[in-house]
């Protein structure tokens, strides 16, 4: 067992950063073996991690601002390791999908890895001032990714992006101080400390309902506007159209995932203790969000504001799980982060690849490319398949999870959802997919050829994850119901809790 | 006497022999401005040396109680000559001609000035350190001798008379009234039996020094000088003269007119709260970067007036368990987190300015707009690495994102305003932070999402080694800030009774 593997975790991409910066054309080695790193890391973490376990594992606890109250804190348990673990994975991934990069490399792989040390800083932080450090270092990178390499209204979606999530950032912020400063410690001392402060909020007396009430909005309309849920997701289809392949894959697959992480690290505890009337209205963003978002993305011409669309949807089983609180939605709605995490990349690296393949990613004006490059569209087909929710891959688990469990205890919602949703989602998958890929070629694209190697491999890993991860979820799935267990001790339903 | 008694006092010493001795041997020697500038660097290093070693001083008094020596004075005697040296160190690449050597001796004897004005604790002394640093700045402003600086000389002057005047007069109706020039004694003296007329003072003392400190609405002179004075002068007025009138103000008001605590709470509380917010937003429609940059050090100015609204709120309230500080009241608290913004801003400034500097030197040439327009930093990225990249830091520190400088002050001042139970006033500041990111990033993405306004330029050595000095102070400041906050609380506690 390797000491302060979790500080490594964060320090070894961020010194890739540096050095990829100044490695020039030689950056994509550099972040390779950056990305590898951690990626070996957080496998032989999970080696080790016991799954049985309810409490905080591989935690390192150093003074870093005493006279605040700020101290380095990491560690993982059930909620935040599995999405360490999508982190490293989808950071190699992506990295190896941008290979042909000849823009800037060296700031494009440093941007990267940056990334890397922001969103694996936010599964891991235990204290919330080091959390809103990362939680905010992470706009840096994206913010240059869409801004530098973006299209063409690149600088609007740049600067949208940033200001959005920031503001949001702010109001999460301010809750944060709402906490530190309403709880002090038997000492008479001020702490960061998330779990202290977490377990603290079910003290009615240190925290009346009416100001939790408010505190838990602030923090509460963070995360749900990172997720992003309906209607804060506007900044969303803006910044994926406008992003490079590799910015949609990160904002996506992992940056997305943080306002879910905080549902289950923050939200989830809190939820006993503050009015009865946020559930509804979680819920109900979650149902609008699921079929808002499949409905918005059936409408799109662009095949990647489908695909944006489609996380808005969904995000939104993320939230209903959460919301629905059940073992079974809770354990399906951290499953459904994983997976989505997993089978957007290659939704976004399909979209991206027709790009620069064929010029346009408008879905009226493609057609037949499966004739040019059929292992592309085999890939890209198990993708899309994948991500409608077929059986034997991980998204259908993590969905019928989440249904089957919400429909316990938020019966109506749920139906709506299913009858709503589900077809729907069917879709405009298979739609987008068929007008694209199948049907006679057109003529423009007899020239059109398989995308680079380093692509498609990038692609194939993914689907042999999902399908792993599908057929076998016990593997990650052990972790998150134990997670799921743990986040529910205090209490057991949403009837004791008096809301149904 | 003997001649270690003064040891506290030897920085300003030092610096004022230097200063002559510049002068002097600048008119005697040909070509002697590098020379100058390197021997006004090392003796600024000494003073800043002599100063540092007595950081955290138990209070000495000298020249008949006109003088005092303490942690408050250390504090900003540091950030004083901190400032200087880096202006000097930039200057090194751009005031090496003829005549470079008044440029040296006048930013001294404003060094000087500004040390004397934290340390004053009489309201002579204080004016008389006031006008040294006023009048050498007041020339400085025009140095380059372009219409644009005679302009914003011009304007600074006026304004800065003005300002003299209002404060002089406020300062002379509290010595009628009380008999002494002396902060302590003012304060002892019972004000209130003297009616109207220490309205009227405070009134005018309030002005005055609203005028230095430059909040709205005295604030119009500042855009106007920072954007027309030379580049390198308006960093050291930003980040080291505008300082100067923070010390002034809170010795007389906080020491001396703790009596009308409860009518300046008011003021201040309006002031504070208008100053920053419109700061923000005049920042938000500007296009030249010094102008931005000018409103954004007013909206400074106002974060950092949040501390009278908090002295006065909770001035000889008990001491509260604030932060992890153990029991402190929270008036200390305000002020300490008032001095460690005054600490970052003043790097910030400098930071920027030096950075603008850079940029309108480089451009400047044979260029026949104005080269602190915004559209000049298109592409800054590409053309100059190094100064886009400090002055991105800069700006991200400024908008108070973590950890760097910037946020430690807010941190502190802002908490200090929840425990004196001004909430409303914390949650005004926290959202003009946010408000200030819109022209913060705007910059940004000019600087580093634009295609680049013009070829590669050659950065200047005098210019980068400034920046990466102060790049790397802010940053420490935000990454180890626990000894800061410690002095400053140390500093704070000297404004407070025992």
């Amino acid at each position: 067992m390797i000491s302060n593997v979790i500080s490594l975790l964060i320090a070894i991409p961020l010194l890739g950063a540096v050095v990829s910066f100044f490695a020039g054309t030689k950056a994509k080695f550099v972040a390779l073996i950056a990305s590898l790193i951690p990626l070996a890391l957080s496998l032989q973490m999970y080696m080790e991690f016991d799954k049985t376990s309810k409490l905080m594992q591989f935690v390192e606890s150093y003074d870093w601002v005493p006279s605040l109250g700020v101290k380095y804190t990491v560690g993982v348990d059930g909620i935040g390791f599995p999405l360490v673990l999508l982190s490293t994975i989808v950071s190699v991934l992506v990295i190896i999908y941008s290979w042909g990069e000849t823009k800037k490399p060296n700031q494009y792989f440093a941007l990267l890895l940056l990334n890397e040390v922001g969103v694996l800083g936010v599964f891991t932080s235990l204290d919330f001032f080091l959390f809103y450090i990362f939680w905010e270092i992470v706009l840096i990178p994206m913010f240059f990714l869409i801004g530098s390499w973006g299209g063409p209204r690149k600088d609007y979606a740049a600067i949208k992006f940033f200001i959005y999530t920031h503001v949001a950032s702010l109001v999460m912020l301010l809750a944060i101080f709402a906490l530190y400063f309403t709880y002090q410690t038997p000492e008479g001392t001020r702490t960061f400390d998330m779990l202290t402060l977490l377990a603290a909020t079910a003290d009615k007396t240190i925290f009346p309902t009416g100001l939790l009430n408010i505190i838990f909005a602030g923090l509460l309309l963070g995360f749900l506007v990172k997720m992003p849920a309906f209607p804060f997701h506007t900044w969303l289809p803006d910044a994926h159209v406008e992003a490079p392949t590799a910015g949609s894959v990160v904002l996506a697959a992992l940056l997305l995932k943080m306002g879910g992480y905080g549902l289950f690290r923050v939200i989830m505890p809190m939820l006993p203790s503050v009015d009865k009337a946020f559930v509804t209205i979680i819920a109900v963003i979650a149902v609008i969000s699921i079929v808002y978002g499949a409905f918005m993305a059936l409408a799109q011409k662009d095949i990647k504001k489908l695909v944006a669309y489609s996380s808005v949807s969904h995000m939104g089983f993320v939230t209903l799980g959460a919301v629905a609180f059940t073992w079974m939605s809770v354990t399906g709605a951290m499953f459904q982060q994983f997976s989505h995490g997993i089978i957007t990349c290659v939704l976004f690296m399909s979209a991206g690849t027709i790009q620069h393949v064929v010029g346009t990613r408008v879905i009226a004006d493609l057609g037949g490319l499966a004739d040019r490059m059929p292992k592309f569209a085999v890939l890209m087909m198990a993708g899309f398949m994948a991500s409608l929710g077929l059986p034997g891959m991980s998204g259908f688990v993590a969905e019928f999870m989440v249904l089957t469990g919400s429909y316990a205890t938020l019966p109506s919602y749920t139906m709506f959802v299913v009858f709503l949703s589900v077809a729907i989602t069917a879709a405009y998958h298979l739609w987008a997919m068929q007008k694209a890929m199948f049907g006679p070629i057109l003529k423009k694209y007899m020239n059109v050829h398989e995308p680079h190697a380093y692509e498609l491999f990038s692609m194939a890993m993914i689907i042999v994850l999902s399908l792993i991860f599908g057929i076998q979820p016990g593997l990650i799935t052990d972790i998150m119901g134990t997670a799921a267990t743990q986040v529910m001790e205090p209490v057991i339903t949403l009837t004791q809790m008096g809301v149904i | 006497m003997e001649f270690s008694h003064y040891a506290p006092l030897w920085g300003e010493a030092l610096l004022t022999f230097l200063a002559v001795l510049v002068v002097l041997l600048g008119s005697l020697m040909k070509n002697s401005g590098k020379l100058m500038g390197y021997l006004s660097a090392a003796g600024l290093v000494v003073a800043l040396g002599l100063v540092a070693s007595n950081l955290t001083i138990k209070p000495a008094l000298f020249f008949f109680d006109t003088i005092s020596v303490d942690a408050l004075s250390q504090f900003f005697k540091v950030v004083f000559l901190v400032v200087s040296l880096l202006v000097v160190i930039a200057s090194l690449s751009r005031y090496t001609g003829k005549g470079a050597e008044e440029y040296y001796a006048l930013l001294l004897f404003a060094t000087v000035g500004m040390m004397v004005v934290s340390s004053s604790i009489d309201i002579v002394t204080l004016f008389v350190g006031f006008e040294l640093a006023s009048l050498s700045t007041y020339a400085m402003a025009a140095f380059d001798k372009s219409k644009k600086n005679l302009e914003a000389a011009m304007k600074y002057f006026i304004f800065g008379s003005v300002a003299s005047a209002f404060m002089l007069f406020g300062l002379s109706l509290l010595y009628g009234m009380t008999g002494s020039t002396h902060l302590a004694d003012i304060a002892a003296a019972s004000l209130a039996n003297f009616g109207p007329a220490t309205l009227v003072a405070l009134l005018f003392v309030i002005v005055g020094f609203g005028f230095k400190m430059a909040l709205v609405p005295f604030h119009m002179w500042a855009p106007d000088t920072y954007e027309g004075a030379p580049p390198l002068v308006s960093a050291l007025l930003a980040a080291g003269s505008k300082k100067m009138g923070f010390v002034a103000a809170f010795r007389v008001i906080i020491i001396a007119l703790v009596a009308l605590r409860m009518e300046w709470y008011m003021a201040f509380a309006i002031l504070a709260t208008v100053t920053m917010t419109l700061g923000n937003l005049a920042a938000c429609w500007q296009n030249n970067v010094r102008r931005i940059l000018a409103y954004s050090s007013i909206a400074q100015a106002g974060y950092i007036a949040i501390a009278f609204v908090v002295v006065g709120a909770a001035y000889g309230a008990a001491p509260v368990n604030v932060l992890n500080l153990g029991l402190v009241p929270a008036d200390q608290l305000g002020i300490a987190g008032a001095l460690l913004l005054i600490l970052g801003h003043a790097l910030m400034k400098t930071g920027a300015f030096i950075g603008t500097a850079q940029v309108s030197s480089m451009v400047s040439k044979g260029s026949e707009t104005d080269p602190d327009d915004i559209s000049n930093y298109a592409g800054l990225a590409k053309r100059a690495p190094i100064t886009a990249f400090c002055m991105l830091i800069f700006m991200f520190a400024l908008a108070g994102i973590p950890p760097t400088a910037g946020y430690i002050g807010k941190f502190v001042l802002f908490s200090s305003a929840i425990y004196s139970g001004l909430v409303w006033l914390a949650v005004i500041a926290i959202l003009n932070s946010a408000l200030s990111l819109v022209y913060y990033l705007r910059i940004i993405s000019y600087m580093y999402l634009k295609e680049p306004a013009g070829p590669k330029m050659a950065e200047q050595k005098g210019y980068v080694v400034a920046l990466v000095l102060t790049l790397l102070a802010v940053v420490w400041i935000g990454v180890f800030p626990d000894a800061f906050i410690n002095w400053a609380m140390q500093a704070a506690a000297v404004l407070l009774p025992q």
